[in-house]
């Protein structure tokens, strides 16, 4: 039986009704049309579909939908509104951090967390703020170095 | 070379920005109207007869529309990879897209479509499968002995092909050897991991014709597929080339089950069909093939190697796939034909086993042997006390030699100069003997070679080589490319913009790839085996070049010149030297294209030009030759004798590229590279249930890559830019090249630290303190 939701999304209230078990990242690509998160696993291995919750990252694909109600989801989608990149996206296109690009949502997501709380990381902090996203592409060192670029910015 | 506007410029990748906002083009966002899903009932037994299927309860699930079983579905048997002719020689046919036996857990038995995916997912529980358990053989050896029962009736001892090439007098040369060096090694079974998984989306007209979409390195190679399997003609399928894609490295080239699964459903319902593989079916669909290596090297005092010879036993898995090609692109490129040694001898062996369905992998064969090789070559260097580098360095080919293989010569080779030149960068003086550092972490350095690769599939029986692009001037003064070659992460699509914008002088942000499909471009090869800027980069210079001589035509008549004279760029078409007279490419193409003249003093007036037609290029050809790349990997690494655990401190990888196009893209191959190397070496591992086959590492909890945190802090790469004359622009290729060395390196550096030797991978903590009598 689907139940009716009020979803805080990039700052826009949206209700809908879901299944009680529905994930964040079902109801943000499958429902809603963000595809900026990503399925890569869904069992909360990859990273590729990190959100915003209040301003911290988490994976979307271990989150009900449900159980965020009432908090600020922010998808990477919510970063450029109006159509200008933020200093996270703009380093991730101006190092080269991003080749297949699948995983890259998930990264600048995990970086906008990071560089909230912390506005001048290590390149050891931000090795760790990422270390709950994979990559196959890029080896992380241009990633690093784009997260490095955006906190200078 | 040096007045290039746009080649080897660090111009940003076209797809980037559209990537970070959301990336709406991948294919894995395809959804079309009424669109069902599909989901695989898969077998939980390793080797099995189908007995029965009841689908009964699962038919009255609210919202399934359509379930096939083996009686459902065509039983043409075929071999599923992308880059062979269904008609091809030395591609074994023994799948089948739903079979009445089971030859691994995890082999599908049935198939549902339904209004969602959680509603198939139910359904599949509903369904009941009888068994017949068979008796399951899980490694080379067991399936090759005496009695074992044959997994195929095609094969004897369950070998699926077993190649033999000798050159020169092997046993002659062993006997005059110095000393010979005989070795054991072997390599585990490790996946592509590629982020967006495999999926596939079918929608069938009232005709019967399929337009597919799918995340795939190879269009016309899916639709040649799909069309043999199902007993259609290949103009019935259209496969929709997505802008760009979640990744493949060598993982995506070849049929799965889901895409006729879905053809059939969606032609029975005549509704889409989208499958979408989950993480853990991703782990038991192609992996590199796990290889046993025995080597044997006979060589000189003076450190030549005169006499070569090495036995390869692949586990092919259940079925052939992969496993009768890589086994060739091993033994030859991987083996044979490496260093410069007149006598050689190899032996492979491939075999079937109740272990999942093998694949291809970036390397594609030769990774598994240059970790024999060149360990091997450490451990010699270490027993005679010669130079790793200085014996490499003697035992290469020469630029200018005949191919010891293909029909031509090292056009451009600059092995020592990787070589000289990655040393130098590492600090490889500082390289001291194993164990030297006082207290528990032991620092080592090691390094290895890629003596020589291929740039395509050239010279190699059966294969598909060919590619073909059009370039089009539109009357704005910008370009389109169109061409099947799928940037997969590799970035093509960047590349071939900064190709075609270089060729015509137009503005590198004014080149744009078109959105195509199998009906309305020229045949590629996949975007495979290192051809990507090489071979498809070929034709879209070729494209572009006949695009440009057009456009020379016309601004000849305008610029009343000869078109010979004329040179374009930066959006001008001029008289060679009189850049001050030139013309706008927007008005030659806009003159081209349109009956009016633009912007004439007294407004616009009729077109009088005797060329009148979209300025257009078009190439469709083979490469001639297949320049040779080379490179040197070297490596520090860190080693705490307490506990085994190895870190990747700094990589060095020099490599003889031609030239370079695209800074970051290039940097990022090796970058990336590195990560699956380390991988590779240190920790990736398929694994199953020694008793029944269930796959232990179905998701990236259990099976562990290398995240930022396990990386060097530091990968360099050095291009050596030989600039060859058969490359588009020079270049040569690169991406399965840095792939390549990174295990045997980290090896021999793993060994440099502490004195340990683990010829097996991935080498684990357990097998270094094993090594160190700690364990």
């Amino acid at each position: 039986m689907k139940q009716l939701v009020s979803l805080n999304i990039n700052a826009d209230v949206t209700e809908l009704a879901i299944e009680p078990g529905a994930t964040l990242l079902q109801v943000l690509r499958d429902e809603l049309g963000l595809v900026g998160p990503k399925r890569g696993c869904d069992t909360g291995g990859c990273g590729c579909c990190t959100v915003l919750i209040d301003g911290f990252s988490r994976y979307s694909c271990m989150t009900y939908a449900q159980s965020v109600q009432g908090h600020a989801i922010t998808t990477v989608e919510g970063l450029a509104l109006g159509g200008t990149v933020d200093a996270v996206q703009q380093a991730f296109v101006d190092e080269g951090a991003v080749q297949c690009g699948y995983c890259s949502c998930g990264f600048i997501m995990a970086a906008e967390d990071l560089l909230a709380h912390n506005d001048n990381p290590s390149e050891a902090e931000i090795r760790q703020a990422i270390a709950g996203n994979l990559c196959r592409c890029t080896g992380y060192q241009k990633i690093v170095k784009a997260i490095g670029a955006a906190a200078g910015r | 070379m040096s007045e290039a506007a746009y080649i080897g410029t660090n111009v940003r990748n076209v797809d980037a920005l559209d990537k970070v906002m959301g990336g709406r083009g991948y294919p894995v966002n395809v959804t079309l109207p009424g669109m069902l899903h599909g989901k695989l009932l898969r077998s939980d037994y390793a080797h099995a007869r189908v007995l029965s299927i009841d689908t009964t309860e699962a038919e009255k699930l609210l919202g399934v529309k359509v379930i096939l079983t083996p009686d459902d579905v065509p039983k043409k048997k075929f071999n599923p990879i992308y880059f062979m002719p269904v008609q091809g020689h030395g591609a074994n046919h023994d799948m089948e897209i739903l079979s009445d036996v089971v030859r691994y857990a995890g082999q599908p038995v049935a198939a549902v479509a339904a209004t969602s995916a959680d509603v198939a997912a139910q359904a599949l529980e509903l369904i009941d499968v009888e068994y017949e358990e068979l008796p399951a053989l899980f490694s080379p050896a067991e399936a090759m002995s005496e009695g074992a029962p044959a997994l195929h009736d095609y094969t004897q001892n369950n070998i699926a092909k077993h190649p033999f090439v000798e050159t020169g007098d092997v046993d002659a040369a062993l006997a005059e050897a110095d000393r010979v060096f005989e070795n054991s090694y072997q390599t585990q079974r490790v996946h592509t991991c590629y982020m967006e998984p495999r999926l596939v989306v079918v929608d069938a007209d009232a005709t019967g014709n399929l337009t597919v979409y799918s995340s795939n390195q190879h269009l016309f190679g899916l639709r040649e597929k799909l069309a043999f399997v199902l007993d259609i003609p290949e103009s019935k399928v259209r496969v929709v080339k997505p802008p760009y894609m979640g990744g493949g490295f060598g993982g995506k080239l070849d049929l799965g089950y889901i895409e006729p699964l879905a053809a059939l459903m969606s032609l029975r319902t005549g509704k889409p069909v989208r499958f979408e593989h989950s993480r853990v079916e991703e782990f038991i669909t192609g992996a590199r093939n796990p290889v046993g290596m025995e080597l044997k090297t006979g060589m000189k005092r003076d450190g030549t190697i005169i006499a070569r010879c090495c036995k390869s036993t692949f586990d092919a898995g259940a079925y052939a796939t992969h496993g009768s090609t890589v086994i060739m692109v091993h033994g030859l490129f991987g083996f044979m034909y490496t260093y410069n040694c007149p006598n050689r001898r190899w032996e492979g062996v491939s075999v079937h086993t109740n272990n999942m369905i093998s694949g291809g992998y970036r390397g594609y064969g030769a990774p598994q042997a240059a970790f024999a090789v060149e360990s091997q070559l450490d451990e010699i260097c270490e027993e005679m006390g010669l130079d790793p580098l200085e014996i490499r360095i003697r035992n290469t080919h020469k630029e200018g030699e005949p191919h010891p293989l293909l029909d031509q010569t090292f056009t451009t080779y600059r092995l020592e100069e990787c070589i000289r030149q990655g040393a130098e960068r590492i600090g490889w003086s500082r390289r001291t003997r194993p164990n030297s550092d006082s207290g528990t972490l032991q620092r080592g350095l090691g390094m290895s070679c890629v003596p020589t690769w291929i740039s395509n599939c050239y010279g190699q029986p059966d294969l598909y080589e060919h590619s073909g692009a059009l370039v089009k001037l539109n009357p704005d003064g910008s370009a389109d490319i169109a061409t099947a070659c799928m940037d997969i992460g590799s970035g093509q699509n960047t590349v071939f913009c900064q190709m075609v914008a270089e060729e015509l002088g137009i503005p590198f942000g004014q080149v744009r790839m078109s959105n195509v499909d199998t009906g309305n471009v020229p045949f590629d090869a996949p975007t495979h085996a290192s051809r990507g800027t090489n071979a498809a980069g070929a034709a879209i210079r070729q494209a572009a070049e006949n695009a440009r001589l057009k456009m020379f035509e016309v601004a000849a008549t305008m610029l009343e010149a000869n078109p010979r004279d004329l040179e374009s760029r930066d959006g001008k078409v001029f008289v060679k030297g009189s850049v001050d007279a030139a013309v706008s490419i927007r008005d030659v193409a806009f003159r081209a294209d349109s009956p009016l003249v633009q912007d004439t003093p007294q407004g616009p007036q009729r077109n009088s030009t005797p060329f009148r037609g979209t300025i257009i290029g078009v190439s469709s050809m083979n490469p001639k030759i297949s320049p040779v790349p080379c490179g040197a990997m070297f490596v520090e690494v860190e080693v705490d004798i307490e506990t085994g655990q190895v870190r990747v401190e700094h990589v060095v990888y020099a490599h003889d590229i031609g030239r370079v196009i695209y800074p970051q893209g290039a940097e990022g191959q090796v970058e990336g590279a590195v990560q699956q190397g380390i991988g590779y070496a240190l920790m990736e591992h398929v694994q199953f249930d020694p008793d029944t086959g269930a796959c232990l590492t179905g998701d990236f909890l259990e099976y562990k890559m290398p995240t930022a945190v396990e990386m060097p802090g530091r990968i360099e790469s050095i291009f050596i830019e030989s600039n060859d004359e058969h490359g588009p622009f020079g270049a040569k290729s690169l991406a399965e090249c840095c792939l390549i060395v990174p295990a045997p390196a980290i090896a021999n550096a793993i060994y440099n630290a502490t004195g340990v030797r683990v010829r097996e991978l991935p080498i684990t903590p357990e097998k270094i303190l094993a090594g160190l009598g700690r364990l």
